[in-house]
């Protein structure tokens, strides 16, 4: 094709390209093709009725959490160490009083956000990595090393998860840089299963294997053309993983398993159960941590679902082939 | 020339036995042969397991028996840059266009890929881009598209025009057309003969379509009932 020819046809190609584009974009519209940055915008605008309502509810909870836990000193009155009269009723000086070595809860309970979400996003960015690349790996290369990586996988399953963690924690020095490794590396499993499934599904795709035929490196292949295309299955895993790990680490708090010049929301807990919160009856110590704890969990995890649920809808709608 | 093609020498496909499920073959003792700048059609009805045999061909899959021998060498006994050149100079296409590019990519991205891998400098993979561009004929802006916003005989011509960027000598095309309409099909077809005739490039082609099997090859076997009845 001479270059002036192909000029021409370009441009009429261009024309008709842009009267197809202009439709396909109406087609795309329609099929809800998404990028991530959208995402969590995208879930909150679609989903109507009472499903609607619980996705927005999470989202805005979980940002206020974050917030909280971001930048505490803007909603903090004290310092968490700062020390007052110890056992204060609620005042203004005090919205929830103060504990028995006189710090003021509210700031104690603003400032232990941060621990208690580090501790669950750092182990739930552990388990979900390490649960990507041991299923991508199975499901990519198969044969011996799939049945390998599937068979400790099952092994990792049946371990006593939270009587291993106490073992581990009362052995080892509590602290959450113990507790991190400790949770991540023993709740990789279910994301292995899953990442797993979903890359055998990734892996039949034409444009994988074009990729194989065209000689593409296995790393090239699982790294550009396969984990991208995972999000779906590994962000609301990444979400529910996170609740999972607060919740372990509450549990183990309140077991005074942790380090205590870290307060989390669990060593709140711990300390007004251990230290006469119960006892005096100071609700204002012992419901304000429990209650975070619930309402934080809860956000992540209806996050984590609606997630979860637009996933699926995905794969119905067939865009995963696209 | 015996030594310059792609040769299928009685390869069997089976899928194995399961605990709950018997054995089935798919195929049985196929033989055939795709010459340079010749067309080998491969014809049969849905679920002989054509394209089991293009991905074996091609070297995607391992058949259970047979061989595949690429100028003169079984795939099995290939050594490390053999079936470098091998995955090179044997591709395939697919039947679905829009599943030939990675939805998460730009067109741009996915050809400067391949680039990479060919190891052409950087600089000059714009140049190279517009002259595929110039090729099938589309304008430089599909680059900055994703798959899912073009349609899909564009895709088509671009999934060919990538493949032909590794100036492949053989070309397993499995159901190129049937996923276009009519006159798409047609500047496929005529796309796919025109390299052709410039590359001399041997295509085996899959396709129940029994005009587009004559309109294209040379010679042509259909596959029944997991036998190759070849048809000169």
């Amino acid at each position: 094709m001479s270059p002036e020819a192909a000029h021409i046809e370009s441009s009429c190609i261009t024309e008709a390209c842009t009267e197809e584009y202009s439709e396909k974009k109406r087609e795309i519209s329609s099929l809800n093709f998404k990028f991530p940055g959208e995402l969590l915008f995208k879930i909150s605008g679609r989903r109507k009725g009472l499903k609607g309502q619980l996705n927005r509810g999470g989202i805005f909870l979980f940002v206020f959490f974050l917030f909280m836990a971001l930048f505490p000193s803007f909603l903090a009155p004290y310092a968490p160490n700062e020390r007052f009269t110890p056992y204060k009723e609620p005042s203004w000086d005090h919205f929830l009083g103060t504990n028995d070595i006189g710090n003021d809860i509210f700031s104690e309970l603003v400032y232990g956000s941060r621990i208690s979400m580090t501790v669950g996003f750092a182990a739930a960015l552990v388990s979900t990595l390490i649960g990507a690349i041991l299923g991508i790996c199975a499901g990519y290369f198969r044969g011996a090393l799939d049945e390998l990586l599937m068979g400790f996988t099952d092994v990792v399953l049946i371990i006593p998860k939270i009587p291993l963690i106490i073992v581990l924690g009362a052995y080892l020095q509590p602290s959450i840089w113990i507790l991190i490794p400790v949770l991540g590396l023993l709740s990789w499993e279910s994301t292995a299963r899953v990442t797993r499934s979903k890359t055998l599904q990734l892996r039949e795709a034409g444009y994988v294997k074009s990729a194989r035929c065209m000689g593409f490196s296995s790393w090239h292949i699982m790294s550009t053309d396969i984990f991208p295309n995972l999000y779906n299955v590994l962000l609301p895993k990444f979400m529910l993983a996170t609740a999972s790990a607060m919740i372990s680490e509450a549990s183990l708090s309140f077991l005074g398993l942790s380090d205590i010049s870290m307060k989390s929301w669990g060593t709140m807990l711990s300390f007004a159960f251990f230290r006469g919160g119960f006892i005096r009856d100071m609700w204002w110590w012992y419901t304000p941590p429990g209650i975070c704890i619930t309402l934080c969990i809860i956000s992540i995890a209806l996050i984590g679902f609606g997630l979860e649920t637009q996933g699926k809808e995905h794969v119905r709608e067939g865009a995963d082939a696209m | 020339m015996f030594s310059i093609s792609l040769r299928a020498d009685r390869l069997s496909k089976t899928y194995e036995a399961g605990l709950l499920s018997t054995g089935k073959c798919i195929f049985r003792e196929v033989s055939f042969e795709i010459r340079s700048g010749k067309t080998f059609g491969l014809m049969g009805s849905s679920g002989e397991g054509k394209s089991t045999l293009g991905r074996v061909v091609a070297g995607l899959e391992k058949a259970t028996t047979g061989s595949v021998y690429y100028k003169g060498t079984p795939l099995t006994l290939m050594k490390k840059n053999e079936k470098i050149a091998f995955r090179r100079k044997v591709q395939i296409m697919f039947q679905d266009p829009t599943d030939a590019f990675n939805p998460r990519k730009k067109i741009g991205h996915a050809i400067s890929e391949v680039l990479a891998l060919l190891g052409v400098p950087e600089a000059r993979h714009s140049s190279k881009t517009e002259e595929m561009l110039i090729t099938t004929g589309l304008p430089k802006e599909v680059l900055s598209r994703y798959p899912s916003q073009i349609s899909g005989g564009q895709l088509q011509r671009l999934a060919l025009s990538r493949i032909l960027l590794l100036d492949p000598e053989y070309i397993v095309l499995d159901e190129p057309t049937s996923a276009l309409d009519v006159s798409v099909q047609a500047q496929i077809l005529h796309m796919l003969k025109e390299v052709q005739t410039e590359r001399n490039t041997g295509y085996l082609l899959i396709s129940h379509d029994e005009i587009v099997i004559r309109f294209m090859s040379d010679s042509y076997g259909v596959l029944e009932n997991g036998q190759l009845k070849i048809i000169e």
